[in-house]
């Protein structure tokens, strides 16, 4: 296989031989002769940004801790690894029965992208896919740049937006979302593109024989718009007497007759 | 589970969440008809004097909810609605359990009744049987949210007499013909006792008090407001605007009065606007009141909430002056069924009672809630009614604080605190035209005048920043009152800590017209200042009316992609304010778009994670209308 490049990362300050050419024949499922790995020891999730992407064959991760390796870290793993490469994680013989009682360990291994994924006697094995452009970068990709948000999550209570349905998420029918299509083809309450200001201008409809001798069929016209109807052509006006000048107060929209 | 015995007492519960007062009409709207109909136990409360762990105990229960403008829980539901998500509550802890819930919205918001919809959900997730299917009235709809109330209400009561006839005995006929009583009293006194005549309204402590005790004897509408948390004094009034431009932005400057005052950037700031004593003559005269009488308001009835013991006499002009809104907000229709009482001339009469029925809903919407009519000029209109003053204090409108977003730091201005307000102006539709009451007010004053002004500050919704924190401020128009108070905050700090980038998105029509605060934005912009390159920050402006096409906030947004993006991905938290309805969502797009853009990740998966942003506290929004 010529000179394969096996990194091996561990938060150990060191490492034995021994355990390191164990884990590689678990992986490898040969014997060890010509294997030179790259050891990290004392390793953090940052310990492998030095490493170029795509450039190692496979990894051997050998943690004492309990806690499974960070999203940042696998993120990082996936990024060097080459397509189809092999991660082994050798969990702590101490540790490792608390450490497969988590059922959350293949989850995180699929969000950070890897595939194959086995549960093994010694802990956890899984490989990059191989194909190279794609989804599989995209996937990478939201682990890796979209960045962990804090939250201080109040465990104990639900979630409320789960209380919707899809019905009630949808965007609402709007009878007059759209200024122009609207039924009612009116100006919104805080309308902002000007067309309220354009209904302003609108002409009242009035003539100067209305406003000086005002006169009323219905005969409620003068008694005020409480008694108006609405197609009344004295809308808005003060009250009146047949007969008699209306008298147009400073705040009205007179006609520009 | 709570294992007591359910009382099987014929009782109706009805509980609101209100936040402009709307729902609270609606509830006591409820109440009043199940009262019409014979029910022998009702009571009707705001979520907030309720206690929900009671509510196993509940044979009926009507929830009556607002949602508010970013689709959220009204204030005093907050607790109650943190109750009922608790994971620990069962799916039978509300077993046998009666409910109805009507919600009050308005479907131009993405988030239509999104408070009533999640309050139904979880009512009959944790076992509560539904009486009728949710009610969701829209203030779109003509008549608003009373279009669909009406027909769901009629429901309601009947099915409610088909599962127990003993809970409204008279659901079939009820008693329209009888007159209900006003909720309190009001006794006359002959003098103001123990007061030295030698005060006058400008002396700060007796405006005080006069409202503390208009306040406390008002029927239940203040909660928490009894005593301003400061009195202030108007020091500068200046046009930010130009006046051909057709708008009227100015800067207000106040100083506190009486007592040191203390606030956060992003804060708001609450007064009690002055009413026109034009408009105050007009109405004691059309009422028949005199203006130097004082009074005590007392409740009629022993049993309900919130009335104290008032200390002493109040005068009555003063009372109206503090508490009742004459000349700005409209009655509502319970207003002109009272009315109708009182109408000595046959036509006034039978057009109160028109305007109250089912039938004349969508006329009486057209000439009172549309028109926006005032008490005044309903009360004009109808000349034959006399309206006992006991009715009056029950049913007009209560004199309302505005709110505002401090625009200034208080670290910069000690003991100031300075507003950006835009005067509210429209013509109706009758083609009236009408000014908003206390920008309008505000507007007129004149700091020679030493008009006092009571006022509150309460949080809003943008929690101030730390210095460390990196800026994304997006404030077109009076948006931007509260990032002038962040930028001055921030340049105050950066000279003892090193401080975080600031980008500012600003929009307005155009240069000439409304660039607000043009001059002090351009110079944090300068070297070393809070907006300059030097320190990572920026200014971008939009103006929209320059060129043929629109230009917004969310345009230069999106000029901005990678720099928005540095800053997210630095831990950057956003901040958007502003006036329209339309903005946070267009400004939400946008970020969507730059976040899925810059990291090649798909639309929703950068929707998601906006989402996880909000609910870790780092994207706020304050919208107003």
């Amino acid at each position: 296989m010529g000179q394969d490049k096996l990194l091996v990362i561990t938060d150990q300050v060191a490492v034995s031989i021994s355990a390191v050419s164990d884990a590689i024949k678990k992986l490898r499922k040969e014997d060890v002769v010509e294997v030179d790995p790259l050891i990290i020891t004392q390793a953090t999730s940052d310990s492998l940004t030095s490493l170029e992407f795509s450039s190692i064959d496979d990894v051997v991760s050998l943690f004492k801790t309990l806690e499974f390796p960070s999203d940042q870290l696998l993120g990082n793993i996936s990024r060097v690894l080459k397509p189809g490469g092999a991660v082994l994680f050798h969990f702590d013989s101490q540790t490792i029965g608390e450490q497969m009682k988590n059922p959350s360990l293949e989850h995180e291994l699929i969000l950070a992208g890897f595939l194959d994924i086995h549960r093994e006697s010694f802990g956890m094995k899984c490989k990059k896919p191989s194909w190279k452009i794609g989804s599989s970068f995209a996937l990478k990709k939201t682990s890796q740049v979209l960045p962990k948000v804090q939250m201080n999550d109040d465990d104990d209570l639900i979630d409320e937006d789960s209380l919707l349905t899809e019905e009630d998420l949808k965007k609402p029918q709007l009878p007059s979302g759209d200024c122009e299509v609207g039924i009612t083809k009116k100006a919104c309450k805080n309308c902002s593109c000007g067309r309220a200001g354009d209904e302003e201008k609108v002409k009242l409809g009035l003539t100067m024989d209305q406003i000086n001798n005002p006169q009323s069929a219905c005969g409620s016209c003068g008694l005020g718009d409480a008694f108006r109807c609405s197609t009344c052509p004295y809308k808005g006006l003060p009250k009146f007497k047949l007969g008699e000048k209306i008298a147009l107060s400073g705040n009205f929209l007179a006609s520009d007759i | 589970m709570c294992l007591t015995e359910k009382k099987r007492e014929n009782q109706l519960l009805i509980l609101y969440a209100s936040q402009t007062g709307n729902a609270m009409d609606a509830a006591e709207r409820f109440g009043r008809e199940a009262e019409r109909r014979g029910c022998p136990s009702i009571s009707v409360l705001s979520m907030d004097e309720f206690d929900p762990s009671e509510l196993p105990n509940k044979e009926a229960v009507i929830l009556v909810v607002s949602t508010t403008g970013q689709g959220d829980n009204p204030d005093s539901m907050k607790g109650f609605w943190r109750f009922l998500l608790q994971k620990n509550l069962t799916e039978d802890w509300l077993k046998g359990v009666n409910y109805a819930v009507f919600g009050l919205g308005d479907s131009s918001y993405q988030k239509y009744n999104f408070v009533a919809k999640k309050l139904d959900k979880r009512f009959s997730s944790l076992g509560a049987t539904p009486i009728i299917e949710r009610g969701l009235g829209d203030d779109q709809h003509p008549s608003g949210y009373e279009g669909a109330l009406d027909p769901w209400m009629s429901s309601l009561w009947s099915i409610l007499y088909q599962r127990n006839p003993r809970l409204l005995p008279n659901a079939i006929t009820p008693d329209d013909t009888l007159m209900d009583q006003p909720k309190v009293q009001v006794i006359y006194h002959d003098t103001e006792e123990g007061l030295s005549p030698m005060t006058t309204s400008t002396d700060f402590n007796y405006l005080e008090m006069q409202l503390e005790k208009a306040h406390s004897m008002n029927p239940a509408k203040y909660s928490g407001k009894n005593r301003p948390d400061c009195f202030l004094k108007l020091t500068k009034n200046n046009l930010l605007s130009q006046v051909e431009s057709g708008k009227d932005v100015r800067h207000f400057e106040f100083e506190a009065v009486s007592c040191a005052i203390d606030y956060d950037v992003g804060d708001i700031l609450e007064v009690l606007p002055g009413q026109s004593p034009e408009a105050l003559d007009a109405f004691m005269q059309r009422c028949n009141l005199n203006p130097e009488s004082y009074i005590t308001v007392q409740a009629r009835d022993n049993e309900n909430r919130g009335f104290q013991k008032p200390s002493s006499p109040v005068k009555l002009k003063s009372f109206i002056e503090l508490t009742m809104d004459v000349a700005s907000a409209s009655p509502r229709r319970y207003f002109f069924e009272v009315m109708s009482f009182f109408a000595t001339a046959e036509h006034e009469k039978e057009r109160l009672q028109y305007f109250a029925s089912p039938e004349g809903r969508d006329d009486l919407y057209q000439y009172n809630q549309k028109e926006r009519r005032t008490v005044l000029e309903v009360l004009e209109d109808f000349p034959s009614v006399q309206m006992p003053f006991e009715w009056l204090v029950q049913l007009v409108p209560p004199l309302k604080t505005r709110a505002f977003s401090i625009s200034s730091s208080n670290s910069a201005h000690p003991n100031q605190v300075h507003l950006t307000i835009s005067l509210v102006s429209w013509t109706t539709p009758y083609k009236r035209k009408r000014t908003g009451l206390c920008s309008s007010w505000l507007a007129g004053l004149d700091p020679n005048q030493r008009v006092l002004i009571p006022a509150w500050i309460s949080k809003g919704c943008l929690p101030p920043p730390p210095p460390s924190l990196p800026l994304i401020l997006v404030g077109p128009g009076t948006g931007c009152a509260p990032f002038h108070g962040f930028v001055e905050e921030r340049a105050i700090q950066s000279k003892s800590v090193t401080t975080a980038p600031v980008v500012f998105f600003f929009g307005c029509r155009n240069e000439e017209d409304d660039f607000l605060y043009r001059d002090f934005w351009l110079s944090h912009l300068q070297k070393d200042g809070v907006l300059s390159e030097e320190k990572g920050g920026g200014f971008y402006v939009a103006f929209s009316r320059e060129q043929p096409h629109k230009v917004y906030v969310q345009h230069k947004m999106r000029e901005q992609s990678s720099k928005i993006w540095s800053l997210l991905s630095q831990g950057a938290a956003v901040y958007v304010a502003g006036s329209a309805n339309k903005m946070p969502a267009d400004v939400l797009s946008a970020l969507e778009e730059i976040v899925s853009n810059e990291t090649g990740v798909p639309k929703e998966a950068a929707s998601t994670w906006i989402r996880t942003l909000e609910r870790a506290g780092k994207y706020h929004v304050e919208a107003w209308s």
